[in-house]
């Protein structure tokens, strides 16, 4: 028998698959920017949408694997986005508008020295050490709180609504010291390139699809792993789960600080090539729009965010630009559309065409009902 | 009874906003017995196993399983890795697994966040799962989803699971329901086979079944939250007042 | 969007700090209904301190100038008259405008008025002198208009006796210079002391008692002893007793500080803190106890006034809150949907209010995706505009209850057993919903004015009752009885409750399931519309206006407990007094609100089904 850490073994010909489309993103790509065949803009345009299906993807382990739908992971994403950013902040040095060596905010709201919890950004590594404890710890309180009172379905929604928008609140306030309403802009140099160079861009373009494609062979990993079944057992029927006599809600807690992670780390990709992050971000509406490109994409797979977070960010680019006013219902619109018409979303649309297919042809079928061939073994 | 006592309830009360599901009970089962309890809608049964299994807590009373262990204090999948398996009235299974994957999270040891990360499935592990699924007759079912077994494969399947959890105690809640006949009979025999490695409480409607099960051995009957009456089918079929309980609802045989 | 926690955010208590906007945005619809009396005081107080010197010293000899001039019993039309044409002497003209101090001639001020704004001409009479006269405003072919001698109201005639006509552009107007205005405002203000309206009397002497000018002192202490209105004379006391604070005489100081701790206003406070600093300086011991105790008094009374007013506050602020979430309370606790959309719901009664306030204007232009549109208005005025916002009432629940029907017809219907996809479904129509009232409204803040008796407010010991405050308190009472009723006491609240309670068995007895969803999702709906209705009173008319509330709307029902009516009254009140209440204590109303959020969270963990959690044995729940 199988002796491997998965129950369901993954065929080589998907790895195959897999590592070519990797190798496109990782290598091909970077390469045709590089001979002029793809344009920086559309280099910078997909880093961007990468970041997008990293967001996604947190969104879809939640809610596609687990059954929870977190309104908050944009709080994540932004929180990873922020603590990037304040790297960024210190790396601008006195080339700001006041000259000074701190950011021009602090310098305007009246600081004459940084402010001490500022002062080891200047470090890349703690920024980055920074970029996973905070989320961490936040989704671990959190998440602790609200499982261990057995908060499910919508109200755990709903409670992750609450916390986005209280931390949205704060980040509003001047004196949070994180750049209030305007956030933080006008980067300038990451470990020591300039931010705003093709060459800087395509190298944070490779990292990130480095990253989205390490964190997919992982995901794919995990959720066909013994813990991947639990966690889908969790989803489909939490009450045999405990009575199974797994500790569901440690499950839970485990799954939302890893995905949260997983949407930090997309927030700081993100961060660097925009090059802005600001309250905005971090806000319900954005966790639901990443909650439209999985369910867009197909839940419950980990292919599905990512090929919604880019089908939809590119009809965003187009639509915005094209139908400014109408962008906002063309959104509404999908989303209610995938609701009720499309539960598996596009990936699951060859599916649902065979299925289709096949009920237009019911006498030819051996035994296209399992129920009734169920019975016939039982016997 | 010679054999020691595996379950021991005593002096339990629980009441829902007022309204007193369990008032007073005494329950005590022996190890390896299997015991079948009826009792009219409301008379408290489900919520019985609600408070063995931690589901609700006692407002006052003890449980005890085995000799020693208080059950009160206890979260439910705790009182699940004591050995307490239970088989909810409505089939509960995974239905995006397949029965082999069902059976596997089952079993009896993994249960840590870190531990599922990194099991490994064992041919133990396998040998294990192939016996249960001649126990439960769904061999051939082996890699079919759970979602696609007929109502009664899903019962077994879960019984199954509590089998394959390695459970001292097993608490199975109206097995018959919605079954048919030969199915109702199969499971019957399913039971009397576990009788006597397991402990069992079988909580049950159809009077037919509990006769199949019950013949020889005791039976509680529930009402208004306290045992009525315990005895054999007979006795508690004629006693005047389970009768009256039951008045106009169940006369059977 | 962030929106404040509802309309509050800026509110702050009485006595400290900036006085409060009703609104969060007052700017932007420039509708601001509460500023205080006290604001529009500190521009005169400040005006008076610069010439505080100037003024005693006119006033101390006015005092003397005023027993004279009484007896001569002239008019104030006549000594305007006289003081206009001593154009040369302008300091007999500050006297002359000085004696006018105390009259009650109502001609006082509009005279002033015109002097002032350079409507009264200074015309050659018959006898060289110059004469006063108004211009009658009727221009001819040269733009002459007939001048009109202001002591007498008669034509001016010329020597040859021709009417005299005098062109605006070219008359020789009758100038003031600043001292002379300056004594003009003295003179008006003053007058209004005693003004017949108490109202004016009232303000008057807030006026005076900020001033604190010792001299005065005598005209308060005249007032007092002619006042009748209990609040005028309540005023005029403290006024007397924070001028007395001022008095160079220790005895009228410690007797102005006993008078305060008597009557403890709010406004002594800083007064008080200087003349505490004073003594203590001055090692004066009596008065130094004195103004303690009254400070005491003061501190005393401001904590009860904070006290009940941040109590009114919240309940005001809970009842907002309360008939936000009723609706949502229909939907979610009793139907267990989701609707996102519930916010815009709040939004299309709010624009319907609006809508129906235009119809009774002028109409309303509309050009939605392009199309020009236009609603014909009423025109009407006075009682009648007024009333619009009865009619709005009804409209706002019908237009909101038949969006709500096509929502539950066209979306929610195919999902009641699938909770999160009618989650996300709903917040597609919201962003839809959204969309077409940018298209058609606009993305600014419409404006939509509050009628006059939502507008005003009674202050009852210092504790502002705004009546839009009073009225929600009442309109939530309302909607809670009637929800409760139509629930409990009408045949279709039976198959409401039937149907939520369990749908297959209401369904197997014959009940329309179908029909029963659509009416109770459009009751509730129409529930929400109410709540627009009502906002648009309070707050502002726009786009994201539903998003502001949704948060507040669903914490509130989950802390209530889901389906349960009087769980939802009871958090709402609670969060309402419970953030009012940190808003008072923190000074601070976005912190407040974060701490609600969080101790929202922390309630859940000690009771996760609401306050009011209906116990259920069932396995699945």
């Amino acid at each position: 028998m199988t002796h491997s850490l998965l129950v369901r073994p993954i065929a080589k010909k998907e790895w195959a698959i897999t590592g070519v489309i990797a190798f496109f993103l990782v290598v091909l790509m970077p390469l045709m920017n590089y001979f002029g065949w793809i344009s920086d803009f559309t280099i910078n345009l997909w880093g961007k949408y990468l970041c997008y299906a990293m967001l996604a993807i947190s969104v879809d382990l939640l809610w596609g694997y687990t059954g929870l739908l977190s309104l908050g992971q944009a709080l994540f994403f932004s929180l990873g986005g922020y603590m990037m950013g304040m790297y960024l902040m210190r790396m601008i040095g006195d080339m700001g508008q006041y000259h000074k060596d701190m950011p021009d905010f602090l310098v305007f709201l009246g600081w004459e020295k940084l402010p001490t919890f500022w002062v080891p950004f200047s470090s890349f590594s703690f920024a980055m050490i920074m970029m996973m404890l905070i989320p961490g710890i936040v989704a671990y309180v959190f998440g602790w709180l609200a499982f261990r009172s057995r908060v499910r379905g919508v109200y755990f929604s709903i409670l992750t609504q609450a916390l986005t928008y209280g931390a949205s609140l704060m980040f509003f306030r001047n004196d949070m010291l994180m750049g209030g309403n305007n956030g933080f802009t006008d980067f300038r140099f990451i470990l020591g390139f300039d931010i705003r160079s093709p060459e800087t861009k395509r190298g944070l373009f490779i990292v990130t699809a480095v990253v989205l494609s390490l964190t997919y062979a992982g995901l794919r990993c995990l959720t066909r792993s013994r813990f991947g079944l639990v966690q889908q057992a969790v989803r489909d029927s939490e009450n045999r789960v405990l009575f199974s006599g797994y500790s569901s809600p440690n499950f839970k807690l485990f799954i939302f600080v890893l995905s949260a992670l997983i949407g930090s780390i997309g927030g700081a990709l993100y961060v660097p090539q925009v090059g802005i992050i600001n309250p905005s971000e971090m806000t319900t509406e954005k966790s639901l729009e990443a909650v439209v490109w999985t369910a867009v994409g197909g839940r419950g797979t980990l292919v599905g965010p990512i090929v919604g977070a880019i089908s939809v960010n590119a009809l965003k680019s187009w639509a915005t630009r094209a139908y400014p006013d109408l962008w906002l219902i063309i959104l509404g619109g999908m989303f209610i559309i995938v609701v009720l018409f499309l539960p598996k979303g596009i990936v699951g649309v060859p599916g649902m065409v065979k299925d289709w297919l096949q009920s237009r042809k019911p006498p030819e079928e051996p035994d296209p009902v399992p129920l009734s061939k169920a019975a016939d073994k039982a016997e | 009874m010679d054999n020691p006592l595996i379950l021991n309830a005593e002096g339990v009360n629980k009441s829902f906003a007022g309204f007193k599901a369990i008032t007073d009970l005494n329950f005590y089962l022996a190890e390896g017995e299997l015991r079948t309890v009826i009792g009219p809608n409301g008379a408290g049964k489900t919520t019985f196993l609600d408070l063995i299994t931690g589901r609700t807590k006692p407002d006052t009373g003890t449980i005890t399983f085995g000799p020693l262990t208080e059950l009160v204090p206890l979260s439910e999948h705790e009182i699940v890795r004591l050995g307490i398996g239970r088989k909810f009235q409505t089939p509960t299974v995974y239905t995006d697994h397949t029965v082999f994957e069902n059976l596997l999270l089952s079993l009896e040891g993994v249960r840590g966040v870190w531990k599922t990360l990194f099991s490994r499935t064992t041919s133990t592990d396998v040998d294990r799962i192939d016996e249960i699924l001649k126990i439960i007759n769904l061999g051939s079912r082996r890699t079919d989803l759970a979602g696609s077994l007929s109502h009664g494969q899903k019962q077994w399947l879960e019984i199954g699971m509590l089998l394959a959890q390695n459970s001292k105690l097993l608490l199975i809640d109206e097995p018959a329901a919605g079954m048919s006949d030969d199915e109702t009979a199969l499971t019957g025999e399913l039971l009397l086979k576990l009788a006597g490695k397991h402990s069992i409480i079988v909580i049950e409607h159809d009077m037919v079944f509990v006769k199949q099960i019950a013949t020889g051995r005791k039976v509680t009957v529930l009402h208004q939250g306290s045992v009525l009456c315990e005895g054999s089918v007979d006795a508690v079929q004629n006693d005047p007042r389970v009768i009256e309980v039951y008045l106009g609802r169940k006369k059977a045989a | 969007m962030v929106g404040g926690w509802l309309i509050d955010v800026t509110g702050r208590s009485v006595g400290r700090g900036p006085p409060s906007f009703e609104k969060t945005h007052a700017s932007q619809t420039g509708k601001v209904t509460g500023i205080k009396v006290a604001m529009m005081s500190m521009d005169n107080e400040h005006a008076f301190a610069m010439h505080k010197t100037w003024l005693s010293g006119i006033l101390a000899a006015v005092f003397f100038v005023i027993p004279a001039l009484a007896q001569e019993a002239k008019s104030a039309r006549q000594i305007i008259v006289e003081a206009v044409v001593l154009s040369d002497d302008s300091d007999a003209q500050v006297k002359l405008v000085m004696s006018l101090t105390g009259m009650s001639d109502p001609e006082v001020e509009p005279l002033l008025t015109a002097w002032k704004e350079g409507t009264i001409y200074l015309a050659e009479g018959s006898d060289d002198k110059p004469v006063a006269v108004t211009l009658a405003g009727d221009p001819d072919a040269t733009k002459k208009e007939t001048a009109i001698r202001l002591d007498n109201k008669e034509p001016l005639k010329d020597a040859a006796g021709a009417v005299v006509r005098l062109s605006p552009a070219r008359a020789e107007v009758a100038e003031t210079d600043s001292s002379i205005r300056r004594a003009m405002k003295a003179v008006t203000d003053l007058s209004k002391i005693a003004s017949p309206e108490a109202k004016d009397r009232l303000m008057a002497i807030t006026q005076l008692g900020m001033e604190r000018d010792v001299a005065k002192l005598p005209i308060l202490e005249g007032r007092l002893k002619v006042e009748t209105d209990s609040k005028v004379k309540r005023a005029v006391q403290e006024a007397i007793a924070l001028t007395q604070l001022r008095s160079p005489d220790a005895a009228v100081r410690l007797t102005g500080c006993k008078s305060l701790e008597e009557i403890h206003p709010l406004s002594a406070n800083d007064a008080l803190i200087g003349i505490i600093r004073e003594s203590e300086k001055a090692g004066d011991k009596p008065l130094l106890a004195a103004a303690k105790n009254a400070l005491a008094a003061v501190e005393g009374h401001r904590a009860a006034v904070n006290f009940v007013g941040t109590l009114f506050r919240g309940l005001s602020l809970g009842s907002v809150l309360l008939v936000v979430a009723i609706g949502l309370s229909i939907t979610f606790g009793l139907m267990g949907v989701i609707n996102m959309a519930h916010g815009e719901l709040i939004a299309v009664g709010a624009y319907t209010t609006y809508v129906v306030q235009c119809i009774f204007a002028e109409g309303l232009a509309l050009s939605p995706f392009g199309i020009k549109m236009h609603l014909p208005g009423m025109n009407t005025t006075g009682w009648v505009y007024e009333m619009y916002f009865v009619i709005a009432l009804p409209m706002a629940f019908i237009m909101a209850a038949l969006v709500g029907l096509a929502l539950e017809r066209g979306v929610i219907r195919f999902l009641y057993r699938r909770p999160l996809e009618s989650l996300l479904a709903t917040w597609g129509v919201s962003l839809v919903l959204q969309q077409i009232f940018r298209l058609v409204f606009g993305s600014n803040n419409v404006q939509v004015n509050s009628p006059s008796w939502l507008s005003d407010n009674w202050t009852i010991n210092d504790v502002i009752f705004g009546w839009n405050r009073v009225f929600v308190i009442g309109f939530a009472i309302l909607i809670v009885f009637g929800t409760w009723a139509l629930l409990s006491k009408t045949p279709l609240g039976l198959l409401i409750r039937a149907v939520m309670q369990n749908r297959n068995m209401a369904a197997c007895l014959g009940v329309r399931t179908e029909r029963v969803n659509m009416l109770t999702f459009g009751f509730g709906s129409g529930l929400a519309g109410l709540a627009g209705a009502f906002l648009s009173q309070i707050g502002n008319v726009g786009p994201s206006l539903g998003q502001s509330y949704i948060v507040d709307a669903f914490m509130t029902v989950v802390v209530g407990g889901v389906g349960s009516l009087i769980g939802t009254v009871a958090s709402a009140l609670g969060i309402g007094v419970v953030d009012q209440s940190l808003q008072q204590i923190l000074g601070n109303p976005v912190l407040g609100k974060i701490l609600v959020l969080g101790a929202i969270i922390l309630f859940l963990q000690w009771r996760p089904a609401g306050i009011f959690a209906t116990k259920t044995r069932s396995l699945e729940s």
